[in-house]
């Protein structure tokens, strides 16, 4: 689905990215682990398509197509979702609003018919009761005045309710209580199929006790310099980064 | 610079309305002495050219004092149509006159006295007394199209609106049509009575290389509520200028404003706000979206004076630059010489926010439907408190 190869990029002529591989197939889900600064949330803005990322060299295609060529919006009408690590506050836009047209702007690009309101307002209630945000906040404008876990968690509804092939998830359980935790992570494995794929960027073991990983992969100095099990995960929070570090 | 402002007077309207002999001589007086147009060394002009202005070639528009009957619909409707009145048949305890006949109350309390204003004494072709008796509470809003079309045409109005203790009203103005090289200069003076409420929602759209100059002066009586929604959508040129007295205690006011701008657009809000009494409270939002070689001014200025304690005064002026060669120039101006009063301002001007649209954006929503999202949601809380329908939906359709 996802094939990332020897991929580097810069912002403002510093190379963040230096040569990054990575191979995603339908029905995976991988985690990304790795120190502060190593450029994982750097990842995820040039897999969604941030126009301040200058990729000088390498590629990614998203089931066969070049990703690269695409605009922002092409790629999220093709299936690619970014649950942002610091999710925006926009005053005045209301959540259900722009989640409307961001739905029926995909629907157009499938060239299917646009949603009713009435098939609409019951994929609202569906889905924000799945992921556990109260209805008041869907109708409310974006993250304003939300916390920091209920934003994280309207993360998670917009995915639950744009049903991507792809999801990179920046450090969503981040700022998470356990139940929270339980509810995204719920989420996430709810919507698991063998046409879609996950990547889950995190700091924590705890998240992936919930959602189990096919792969782990350690982000390091913009590079993947170690790829193994879920057992990975464990041996990281037991031992740090150093270890990697020094076997490298 | 050419013409005179006496000369510009002239080819208006030779036979002023019946306005009291004071206010025309003041006008008169003002006229001459000040002989031209002012220029940018002028503080209240420093951003506003008005060479374009001095040097207009206009004809009167010929104003017709009585008013065709209109049919009942669900607002009161009042259209002035290129010199033409038409007028909805007036409910219980409303008053509506034609005939240009403006009595003086108060007219001593008026200092907003400019060109603009005296222009408009000495020239007004016509305008609408309107009236509201004590205690009445009108249902339905009263609604006042101006429509003019054709070039170099000049159209002044005078208009009045009374409000008698604890009347209350919802007032809504309109003004659109087309033309080129023309000039408008309409004024309101608002009267609100003890008690009184009054909500205003203002749309300015229209067309053309049109000059428009707008004055309303509102005074305020005890315990008064008085608010103005202005919505200015890519005039040409428009010039407002709003002074409120609050005269006694316990008003408030509300004034908020709107102003998109395109192209050569340019768009001026010149504010004035006197705190004369105690215990009143005055909220000013005004909300700027310019794009291309569009400019915006904003000046606000609030005056609290002496007696004046347990003022709340609240001032904001916020805008959006869509492009590199729109330009905003904005000033707030406090004068406070009470000590017990509390008063804020601030002036912040800024680009789309970039991480905003990006999200947008990865929502699978396009650029430009992304950044229309943005500009109504910069615009909501003004826009959304608008009650006007009417201009609600004009606003959708330039919005969206
Ligand atoms: N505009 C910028 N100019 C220069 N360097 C930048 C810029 N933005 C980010 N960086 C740098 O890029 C590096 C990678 O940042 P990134 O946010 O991708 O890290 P991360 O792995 O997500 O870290 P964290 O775990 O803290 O979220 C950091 O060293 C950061 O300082
Ligand atoms: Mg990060």
């Amino acid at each position: 689905m996802l094939k990332i190869d020897n991929l580097h990029a810069a912002i403002n002529g510093t190379e963040i990215l230096k040569g990054l591989t990575l191979e995603v197939k339908a029905g995976e889900v991988h985690a990304i682990m790795g120190p502060n600064g190593a450029g994982k949330s750097t990842l995820a803005s040039v897999i969604a398509g941030k126009e301040d990322y200058e990729v000088t060299s390498g590629t990614i295609t998203f089931e066969d197509k070049d990703l690269l060529e695409m605009s922002i919006e092409e790629r999220a009408r093709e299936g690619v979702f970014l649950a942002f690590q610091y999710p925006v506050e926009i005053p005045g836009v209301s959540n259900v609003n722009f989640l409307k047209t961001a739905i029926n702007e995909i629907r157009e690009h499938k060239g299917r018919p646009l949603i009713s309101a009435k098939d609409f307002l019951s994929l609202v209630k569906q889905k924000s009761s799945f992921v556990g945000l109260d209805t008041s906040l869907t109708s409310r404008s974006v993250n304003e005045g939300f916390s920091g876990g209920e934003k994280k968690r309207n993360e998670i509804f917009q995915m639950a309710m744009l049903e991507p092939k792809l999801a990179v998830l920046d450090e969503t359980d981040s700022g998470l209580d356990i139940d929270a935790l339980r509810i995204v992570a719920g989420g996430v494995n709810a919507l698991k199929s063998k046409d879609n794929a996950t990547l889950v960027i995190t700091h924590y073991q705890r998240l992936l006790d919930y959602i189990i990983p096919d792969f782990v992969h350690v982000l390091y100095d913009g590079k993947i310099v170690k790829t193994g099990g879920k057992e990975l995960a464990l041996e990281l929070e037991e031992k740090g980064y150093d270890w990697i570090k020094s076997a490298e | 610079m050419s013409g005179t402002l006496i000369d510009f007077c002239k080819q208006l309207n030779p036979t002023p309305l019946n306005l009291p002999e004071a206010l025309l001589k003041a006008a008169k007086d003002g006229i001459e002495f000040q002989h031209h147009f002012p220029t940018t060394r002028d503080e209240a002009w420093k951003y506003t050219r008005l060479g374009r202005v001095s040097a207009l070639k206009l004809s009167p528009v010929k104003i017709n004092p009585s008013a065709d009957p209109l049919p009942s619909s669900d607002s009161i409707d009042i259209i002035f149509e290129n010199g033409t009145w038409y007028c909805a048949q007036p409910t219980a305890g409303l008053h509506i006159d034609f005939s240009g006949d403006i009595d003086s109350i108060a007219w001593n309390a008026c200092t907003l006295q400019g060109h603009v204003q005296h222009i408009n004494a000495l020239t007004a072709q016509g305008g609408v007394a309107i009236r509201i008796d004590a205690n009445t509470k009108l249902i339905k809003p009263i609604r006042i199209i101006h429509r003019l079309n054709g070039e170099h045409t000049g159209l002044i109005l005078h208009h009045q609106f009374v409000l008698d203790n604890h009347a209350s009203a919802q007032l809504e103005v309109i003004f659109e049509g087309l033309g080129d090289d023309s000039y408008e200069n309409i004024l309101f003076d608002f009267f609100l009575g003890v008690g009184s409420t009054l909500h205003t929602d203002m749309l300015q759209q229209t067309k053309g290389t049109h000059y428009g100059f707008h004055t309303q002066r509102i005074y305020q009586r005890k315990d008064s509520t008085f608010a103005l929604q202005t919505i200015t959508a890519n005039t040409h040129f428009t010039r407002n200028e709003i002074e409120v007295f609050s005269q006694e205690e316990g008003t408030h006011t509300q004034l908020y404003g709107a102003f998109i701008g395109q192209e050569n657009n340019h768009i001026d809000n010149h504010t004035y706000v006197h705190h004369m009494a105690p215990n009143c409270t005055s909220d000013e939002n005004y909300k700027g979206v310019l794009s291309h070689k569009a400019t915006g001014v904003f000046n606000g200025k609030v005056k609290v004076y002496k007696d004046a304690q347990k003022i709340n005064a609240y001032q904001a002026n916020k805008n959006i630059l869509l492009s590199d060669q729109a330009t905003i120039n904005a000033k707030p101006e406090l004068e406070i010489y009470a000590d017990d009063v509390k008063c804020s301002h601030g002036s912040t001007t800024g680009q789309l926010d970039q991480q905003a649209l990006f999200f947008l954006r990865t929502r699978g929503i396009s650029e430009t439907k992304a950044i229309d999202m943005l500009i109504n949601g910069f615009l909501a809380e003004i826009v959304g408190a608008v009650k006007s329908s009417h201009i609600q939906e004009a606003l959708h359709t330039l919005l969206d």
